[in-house]
């Protein structure tokens, strides 16, 4: 069965004919008697870029790049990494690939593909909201980690999949434009049994509870743009932040929890008892001090403090060593319709007075605009270049 | 990768035979698909008037297809070429009748392998270029490709093998 999907992943995945594989569906699909193995080949067509309604990849990294072309150039770099993304998503070489065994399908590879503010002076009409942020009070950027013109992210089940198709990318790339920072991490979002759970930060707080959930309304208005040219995408911020494990190592888990208003156990609120329940935002204790601080993180980033406004997070764990020297972090991933408009105030006000500001640090901090999806002899970016 | 997918081939054709074989028939044959196209870049290479391009073929439908003939507006002649043992030297030369994409199954055109050379170029390519390319196959069906130039980066007797052995 599984050499069958295998075949047919292979036309089902050519760019020409849906219609003309659609014999070839039929003719497999009466046949089966045996269940379907699991597949974690993402097709990479829809309306939207695919590896953003989903959660964090096991394994990541974000390269961004400095352009060096025209728009004419940059419309040829989009196909040309189109036609590797098509091939790469599906377990196939990439075309010209110098190591065509290490893609192998079943890898659940996604590839997002994002454009940086200033590469909206070549194709005029940047969508609303996308500037780069200004430089938070709490803020230590780096120029190491901050900007880019050209961002893609890689996403696999194992690192092999991710490096494979980076390198793939990054070498194809080479005529129109130069990496300028590559940000590695890995995300665990499996539980104990196999199952699908929200995933840790190196805190060891369950990280990610508060998003919109898949396939709602409340997750479309959040996170897909409606603007005229720019319908179907999203934006992206990328902020890597630096966390003092070693002070926060100090705290009692009590003073872990009040700083974010969450059990370390479950994720819960303080003021419930499973992950998802909803924040009690009034509940007070026995000496009427508020169970969920007003410094807590958890209350400052609900969307109910902060005039309904919402954004979709996911986070990558990362570990940069230098010798035997380790700094631990986390790269926040913020997808939101309009940065300006959704994310800003939310980042103001929590460098305002987050208590979790006291152990985290910003130091890298960049911004794009990942274009909608595309269909089979489509190409990314077309509505925006062609 | 040939004998990977002629076994892949093999579930697949028993399925298409089965008890479902008179609907299926039903189906209009469906055309080729072609994939995965890329010319190498004639930076760096030692001959800069000639290359070649590389894709996939799939022929999803019941009948054998062949591509018969390619151009291209940057080649004064494009042909379709093969390797081949000739008196114990693996030599390049012209595909006779075009190159099999059997029925259910795949062609890769590939260095080392068949592939479509391009010669008498008008004008050096150089990787990130795009090259107009048109495919006829034996089906009387015409493929209009825009092909992306890749990086020169395998040896070039790969493909254009040195005339001497050592």
């Amino acid at each position: 069965m599984t050499t069958r999907r295998q075949f047919f992943g292979y036309a089902g995945a050519a760019a020409a004919g849906a219609a003309a594989t659609g014999g070839a569906v039929v003719a497999l699909a009466k046949d089966s008697t045996t269940p379907e193995p699991v597949s974690r080949t993402i097709s990479p067509y829809g309306e939207h870029q695919v590896g953003i309604a989903r959660g964090a990849p096991a394994s990541a990294e974000l390269v961004a790049f400095r352009l060096a072309t025209d728009r004419a150039g940059l419309g040829r770099l989009m196909r040309l990494w189109t036609s590797d993304i098509v091939a790469l998503t599906d377990g196939r070489p990439a075309p010209g690939d110098t190591a065509p065994e290490l893609a192998v399908p079943n890898k659940g590879v996604t590839v997002t593909v994002g454009f940086g503010p200033r590469v909206f002076d070549l194709t005029g009409q940047k969508p609303r909201g996308l500037d780069d942020l200004p430089v938070m009070k709490h803020d230590r950027l780096q120029t190491t980690w901050s900007g880019g013109d050209l961002l893609l992210m890689v996403g696999a089940d194992d690192a092999v999949s991710v490096v494979h198709a980076v390198r793939r990318l990054i070498a194809d790339a080479k005529p129109f434009a130069t990496p300028l920072w590559r940000q590695t991490g890995f995300w665990d979002s499996t539980g104990a049994n196999g199952e699908p759970v929200t995933g840790r930060n190196l805190f060891g707080q369950v990280d990610g509870t508060g998003n919109p959930a898949f396939g709602t309304p409340e997750f479309d208005d959040t996170v897909w743009s409606t603007e005229d040219g720019f319908r179907g995408g999203t934006t992206l911020v990328v902020r890597r932040i630096r966390l003092n494990l070693d002070t926060w190592d100090e705290l009692t888990r009590s003073e872990q929890e009040r700083a974010v208003g969450r059990k370390l156990s479950t994720g819960a609120p303080l003021t419930g008892t499973a992950e998802h329940d909803e924040l009690d935002l009034e509940a007070r204790d026995a000496d009427g001090r508020l169970v969920i601080a007003r410094n807590a993180h958890a209350r400052l980033s609900h969307h109910s403090e902060n005039d309904g406004r919402r954004i979709f997070r996911k986070g990558l764990n990362y570990v940069h060593d230098t010798g035997a020297t380790r700094e631990s972090g986390l790269i926040f991933l913020s997808h939101q319709a309009d940065i300006a408009g959704q994310f800003l105030p939310l980042l103001t006000r929590l460098d305002a007075v987050d208590a979790l500001n006291e152990w985290t640090t910003t130091i890298g901090s960049a911004v794009f605009a990942l274009p909608p999806g595309f269909q089979p002899g489509e190409w990314i970016g077309q509505s925006l270049l062609s | 990768m040939k004998t990977k997918l002629l076994l892949l081939l093999v579930p697949f054709l028993l399925g298409a035979c089965g008890s479902n074989a008179t609907q299926e028939a039903a189906v209009s044959t469906p055309g080729i698909l072609v994939e995965d196209a890329w010319v190498r870049a004639t930076t760096g290479a030692k001959d800069t008037t000639m290359t070649a391009a590389f894709l996939s073929l799939t022929n999803p439908g019941d009948t054998e297809v062949k591509l018969t003939s390619a151009t291209s507006p940057i080649a004064a002649v494009v042909q379709l070429h093969e390797m081949a043992m000739q008196d114990g030297k693996m030599v390049m030369r012209e595909k006779p009748g075009g190159i099999t994409v059997p029925a259910g199954s795949h062609t890769h055109l590939s260095p080392g392998g068949d592939h479509i050379m391009l010669m008498s170029l008008k004008q050096p390519l150089k990787p990130g270029d795009e090259v107009p390319l048109t495919l006829k196959f034996s089906d009387n069906t015409t493929h209009d490709l825009k092909v992306p130039v890749k990086a020169f980066t395998e040896e070039e007797e790969h493909y254009h093998p040195t005339p001497s052995t050592k």
